[in-house]
């Protein structure tokens, strides 16, 4: 009925308009119902009256017979012009005096008259009263008259039609005025809405004209939108907030990872420099050192007659320091040179590598009686040379600590774990207290004195080095006089090898 | 238009007609009772049209109607108003002669006569609330208050409300509206 995109004023205005036509239309089918329903009892009720009337007036002209007088009685009639014939009868049932409407039809008068009474024929009516003078009864009138339903309803449908659409004019009107009160207000909202929508403008607000649902509404809006505003500053703020952090933390990664950079630069200098300086302190330290062993030589060949006993003891001590420091140097600038070295892999049968170093270590002492067992062993990917250097020193170690053990056993072997091979050196020499294990692999840390086991402490450093280079981890366990047990491990995939 | 012509014309023939028989009635003997009883019905109904002082207080009393010396008017009174009602009231006729008292009549009818006589019968009914009718031409200037007259053979009447004002009686209008005449001043 009402389009669904039409505004709520047209809306409001159409469920007016027709509350009122509707009521209108109501109204006039019962009054028209109610109309014509009364209305020829009400005609009929009229023309008894009038016919009362006339026969009252007419009684005296009837008494004194005086028919002009009944006639002009019955001429009064003229004014009612649904009345097309009347007559007046006398006692005897004569006719004492007629009317004829002008212009109407000729009319057959009733030769006698019947009782009181009506009877329609079609939409004509006869109707018979009787004069009554006391208790005489003076004659009769007689009252043709003719109905025009089809008139009046026509009359009364135009009459309708027109008060409603006079009345739905100025409810029309005064809808329009009023129902501004209430569609205004909801107009407003409605184009506050529009324009926050349209351009995302949530600073605009709705003004308040009432104080009924429509103000509430309103306030519930404005509030809404207040809290969209407030919301979206917030998130702005947020986000630059965010924004700005993220940005100075990105300079602050910047600027960290060039410090970063600049210092391990300068560590790595600085590395370069302390090698340096230290394979060449040891380079250069070895030739003054060689050449106090020499003359100390030279000094106990070429002046044996003129040196006292004394003095020999002390320059064969003079040798043998010389020598200690000569192989110190040695160790040192190999232990040096590991780091500048680059590393050649090649696949390894550690089973065959570590059984030669043994046969050469064993071949410089044939007098020994070690029980040594060789268990089987993974291959590795390494460099020989270097993995070489390893096993010399665990198995000097190992060699060197269990020498003072009635029987001294050396067991190696190895085995494959899920990313790694774990290779082992075990021996039930001197041992060592767990709680030094950290200072075991340390240059120049020694766990024992020199008297006791010689050594210069470089040995298990450079194990730990190799092995590192490597990518696998070095370990030890061992308690004091009961033997010590070596590890190391080396990663299945090869290592590039950074130190 | 027509059938009102044709009407009026009927009416015309029926008055004639009537006429005849009035004028049958004075010239033959046999029949003198037509203008009689015309007159004496009318006599009857003129008590319906009138309203005397103190109704109310003699409202139980029978209506009186003296008639002064003419035994035909009383006799055709007589016939016509017994066992008849008038305003609820029974009919009472009575015979009256010059110099009767007139006390206690509603109505007093009184026979043709000469003017001179006439003044002298109605003389004693002019104080009294007497309805006074007459059939003598001129009636009315010797103090009748309704006088029978013959218009075109018709038996009508005139009324003088001077007359009736003085006797203290009311004349309804609808009597007047079909009297022939009515003299609403007293004739000098």
């Amino acid at each position: 009925m009402i389009p669904l995109h039409a505004s709520i004023h047209r809306k409001m205005l159409v469920v007016m308009l027709a509350t009122a036509a509707f009521a209108l239309l109501l109204t006039a089918a019962a009054m028209l119902y109610y109309d014509l329903r009364s209305f020829r009892q009400l005609w009929v009720t009229d023309l008894t009256a009038q016919a009362d009337i006339i026969g009252f007036a007419a009684t005296p002209a009837i008494e004194f017979e005086d028919r002009q007088a009944a006639a002009d009685y019955l001429e009064s009639l003229k004014g009612k012009p649904s009345i097309i014939a009347a007559a007046i009868y006398s006692a005897n049932g004569s006719q004492f005096a007629t009317y004829t409407a002008t212009g109407g039809k000729a009319v057959e008068f009733p030769a006698l008259p019947a009782l009181d009474g009506y009877s329609v024929k079609g939409n004509e009516l006869d109707l018979f009263k009787r004069i009554v003078s006391g208790q005489e009864i003076l004659g009769t009138v007689y009252i043709k008259a003719q109905f025009d339903i089809f008139g009046r309803l026509l009359n009364y449908l135009g009459i309708v039609g027109a008060v409603m659409v006079l009345s739905l004019l100025a409810s029309l009107l005064i809808a329009r005025r009023m129902q501004q009160k209430v569609t205004q207000p909801i107009l407003e909202i409605a184009g506050v809405a529009r324009t926050v929508m349209d351009k995302r403008d949530f600073s605009s607000r709705a003004s308040k004209t009432t104080e009924d649902e429509i103000g509430v509404l309103v306030d519930a809006f404005n509030g809404m939108l207040a809290e969209i505003e407030h919301v979206i500053d917030e998130r702005k703020r947020t986000q630059f907030a965010l924004e700005d952090s993220e940005s100075r933390l990105l300079e602050l990664n910047a600027e960290l990872e060039q410090r970063v950079e600049a210092r391990t630069a300068q560590l790595a200098a600085a590395n370069k420099d302390l090698e340096g300086f230290s394979y060449s302190v040891s380079h250069d330290l070895r030739a003054p050192i060689r050449a106090i062993g020499g003359f100390a030589v030279l000094l106990g060949e070429d002046h044996q007659t003129e040196l006292g006993e004394e003095a020999k003891r002390k320059i064969s001590i003079i040798r043998s320091e010389a020598a200690r420091m000569g192989q110190l140097i040695d160790d040192l600038l190999a232990f040096s040179r590991l780091g500048r070295k680059a590393l050649e892999p090649s696949d390894l049968d550690m089973a065959e590598v570590a059984n030669n170093v043994y046969v050469r270590l064993n071949h410089a002492d044939p007098n020994r009686t070690v029980d040594f067992r060789l268990g089987s062993m993974p291959h590795a990917w390494g460099d020989r040379a270097l993995f070489e250097q390893v096993w010399m020193n665990l198995l000097s170690n190992a060699i060197k600590f269990s020498a003072k053990k009635k029987q001294p056993v050396i067991e190696i072997g190895g085995i494959s774990a899920e990313n790694e091979h774990v290779y082992f050196v075990r021996d039930n020499g001197a041992g060592f207290d767990s709680r030094y294990q950290a200072k075991l692999f340390g240059v120049f840390q020694r766990l024992h004195r020199e008297e006791e086991f010689p050594g210069t402490g470089v040995g298990l450093a450079l194990v730990h080095r190799i092995v590192t280079r490597h990518g696998g981890r070095v370990w030890a366990d061992g308690k004091p006089d009961e033997g010590a047990t070596f590890h190391f491990s080396l990663p299945k995939e090869a290592s590039d090898g950074g130190v | 238009m027509r059938s009102a012509f044709l009407s009026a014309l009927l009416g015309a023939c029926c008055i004639a007609w009537s006429g005849i028989q009035v004028g049958q009635a004075q010239t033959a003997e046999t029949v003198p009772v037509t203008e009689r009883s015309i007159k004496a019905a009318y006599l009857c109904k003129f008590a319906g049209y009138v309203e005397w002082p103190d109704a109310r207080i003699h409202a139980a009393k029978p209506l009186t109607i003296g008639v002064l010396e003419s035994s035909e008017m009383a006799d055709e009174l007589i016939r016509i108003t017994a066992g008849r009602l008038i305003n609820d009231r029974p009919v009472q006729v009575r015979r009256v002669t010059g110099g009767d008292s007139l006390a206690g009549l509603h109505v007093l009818f009184v026979g043709a006569h000469e003017p001179e006589r006439l003044d002298e019968l109605l003389l004693p009914a002019r104080k009294l609330p007497i309805l006074t009718v007459t059939e003598s031409a001129g009636a009315l200037s010797d103090g009748s208050i309704i006088n029978f007259t013959i218009d075109r053979e018709r038996v009508r009447f005139e009324v003088s409300l001077a007359a009736a004002e003085r006797s203290r009686l009311k004349l309804s209008s609808r009597l007047l509206a079909v009297a022939q005449r009515v003299q609403r001043t007293p004739e000098s």
